[in-house]
């Protein structure tokens, strides 16, 4: 538990900046998105060019405004305005956070994130949570599965997807630390912390966080990469072994890391909590075709289809295909089997 | 440096308008026309800035939210000296060239690119809050069309503008009465456009937009809120042979062009 609800040092004194893994294990289950608002105010303890944006999406228990009331602004129920608000706060030298839900500020104010920070190149990062099918039980106005498809397509961009609290500490470091426009994409709900040694942060690169030479499963964001490590401890009981490639940051793109890990594996699986059209999957079919690279892709995904029924996260999505279990059978089914001189020993499918 | 009457300058930003419509690819020239006098008192009497270092941190700040009147615009900017005319008119849609049919950033003393309407007003309201927050004293003008006012977004920034009572952020509406695909009355009618800006908060004032002292009076008047001008002119103004009601966009050829520019007062060859 935290101190108290604005601070951003735990009862045992974990600093979030200085030992964000202590300060994340104190409070297990946080969901990404009020990890976000602690990091922000955090860091804004020391940066006095953030200023924090709302539409009246803000909620409760955010230290923000506790400890920045004068840059912290709640424009009311006004998406478009408050992107080109952020823009001419920026030109103005402030750094601008700007918060509501994902279908909102992605596809609402969409053609204002066109001009002002895609085209116009502000140094605004909107910050959505709801991606994906987080959102559940409220339905599909308050779903956001077409949002990276969207973002991706504007020139100029930085889009990323964290995978868990740690990720989306050092994902909102260093987007302060870049200057330019950021769609940073958070879910709504508590999230596994995932237990897995992992190469240093830096946006724009993939990250390989498990080998494997059968089948190379590329992932993003909180469902996605989670999905993907336990896939993966599954097909090894099976005798597959499988690389797992955390790819945080949609746009720019690690086409080279796509590239490596289709030349080691035979088999690219790619696993996201977004429409199957558009997004990683759409990425990565786009370099391996590109590249010609002569590799399946199988697409993990949110069907293309808005998901009216009622449900919890989880049970979306099951819906969806988005669950190790139903994942493992494609997977096997869609692997080519090895030629003989190439089988390994024990493999299920030899 | 000699002090040109604002009227002068008026006179030949138009001729720079028109000869901007007679290049291949034309111009918006309804209202590049009908907004002169504004943009002429706006940079020519109450804003403060220095055309040789555009991103000076002292000036005031001028979008233009109708952004397909960028032939005004760029007419403008080259008058008060940010670039010169003769460049403007040679490289006015050349390979390679800022001069695009919508205003670009890339052209000194512009702060936003615009032509997509709606944005100007939030564009604005940011800057204003900006400077507020630190504390600078800038002020902000957002020139829109009243077809424009027709866009939501405009009427979210206003209530914005309002609610934080910005008094460095004026916004001038260029009430030309026409738009696209015709007479803004019969399209979408802003009739009731001083009444609906009071009503939002904005001290408003309505004037003639082709009167130089007017505007000048009503851009220095003190306020401690945002405030609106709604500035009544005509589509092609300057122009006689217009009566004021000239095409929305044009593009001429040479002898157009010599017909206006006699209309307009020059002597011609």
């Amino acid at each position: 538990m935290t101190g108290s609800p604005t601070s951003s040092t735990t009862s045992s004194g974990a600093d979030l900046l200085t030992s964000p893994q202590d300060w994340l294990r104190e409070q297990p289950g946080l969901p990404n998105r009020q990890v976000f608002r602690h990091t922000l105010a955090r860091l804004a303890d020391v940066e006095p060019r953030i200023v924090l944006l709302e539409a009246d999406l803000a909620g409760g228990g955010d230290p923000f405004p506790v400890r920045h009331p004068g840059r912290f602004f709640n424009l009311g129920i006004c998406e478009a305005a408050m992107l080109d608000i952020a823009c001419g706060m920026a030109a103005t030298g402030h750094v601008v956070f700007a918060h509501t839900f994902a279908p909102f500020g992605a596809m609402r104010a969409c053609e204002q994130v066109r001009l002002g920070l895609a085209y116009a190149r502000a140094n605004v990062k909107l910050v959505c949570d709801y991606g994906g099918l987080s959102g559940a039980f409220f339905g599909p106005t308050h779903h956001a599965i077409e949002d990276l498809a969207i973002l991706r397509a504007m020139p100029g961009m930085t889009v990323v997807s964290p995978a868990d609290g740690l990720e989306t500490i050092q994902a909102t470091r260093a987007l302060l630390e870049m200057e330019g426009p950021v769609y940073l994409r958070l879910g709504r709900n508590r999230v596994t912390r995932l237990e897995v040694a992992r190469p240093a942060f830096a946006l724009g690169r993939a990250m390989c966080l498990r080998e494997g030479g059968d089948v190379g499963i590329i992932a993003h964001g909180e469902v996605g990469v989670s999905v993907a490590l336990d896939v993966a401890t599954r097909l090894e009981a099976q005798g597959v072994s499988a690389r797992v490639v955390n790819l945080h940051t949609l746009k720019p793109f690690d086409e080279e890391a796509i590239l490596e890990t289709a030349e080691r594996t035979r088999l690219l699986v790619t696993v996201e909590e977004h429409s199957i059209l558009g997004g990683l999957g759409g990425a990565v079919c786009e370099s391996v075709a590109t590249h010609g690279v002569g590799r399946r892709v199988v697409r993990a995904g949110i069907q293309d289809r808005y998901d009216s029924t009622a449900g919890t996260h989880e049970a979306l999505l099951q819906r969806h295909g988005l669950e190790a279990g139903a994942l493992v059978e494609s997977i096997l089914n869609a692997l080519p089997r090895p030629r003989l001189a190439a089988m390994a020993p024990g493999s299920r499918r030899g | 440096m000699v002090q040109v009457p604002l009227e002068e300058r008026a006179r030949r930003i138009r001729r720079t308008i028109l000869r901007l419509a007679a290049t291949s690819v034309g111009c918006h020239l309804g209202g590049s026309l009908s907004m002169v006098e504004l943009l002429v008192v706006l940079l020519g009497r109450v804003m403060k800035f220095r055309p040789e270092e555009p991103r000076w941190e002292e000036r005031d700040s001028l979008i233009l939210s109708k952004g397909h009147a960028a032939a005004g615009l760029y007419a403008a900017l080259a008058e008060f000296g940010f670039f010169d005319t003769e460049e403007l008119v040679q490289r006015y849609n050349a390979d390679g060239s800022p001069f695009t049919g919508h205003v670009n950033a890339a052209v000194p003393g512009v702060e936003f690119p615009t032509g997509s309407l709606g944005h100007g007003v939030g564009l604005g309201v940011g800057l204003a809050m900006g400077y507020r927050l630190r504390q600078r004293s800038n002020r902000v003008f957002v020139v829109c069309g009243d077809g424009e006012m027709g866009e939501g977004s405009n009427w979210e920034a206003l209530q914005i503008a309002a609610q934080h009572h910005l008094s460095r952020l004026t916004v001038l509406v260029d009430r030309n009465g026409g738009q696209n695909d015709g007479p803004t009355e019969a399209i979408l009618s802003q009739a009731s456009l001083v009444e609906r800006l009071r009503a939002f908060g904005l001290k408003t004032v309505e004037v003639d937009g082709h009167d130089l002292d007017a505007l000048g009076r009503a851009l220095e008047e003190p306020s401690e809120e945002p405030r609106a001008i709604v500035a009544r002119t005509q589509k092609g103004a300057g122009v006689p042979m217009f009566r004021g009601k000239g095409p929305h966009y044009a593009t001429f050829n040479a002898d157009q062009l010599r017909r206006a520019l006699t209309s307009l007062g020059e002597v011609t060859p």
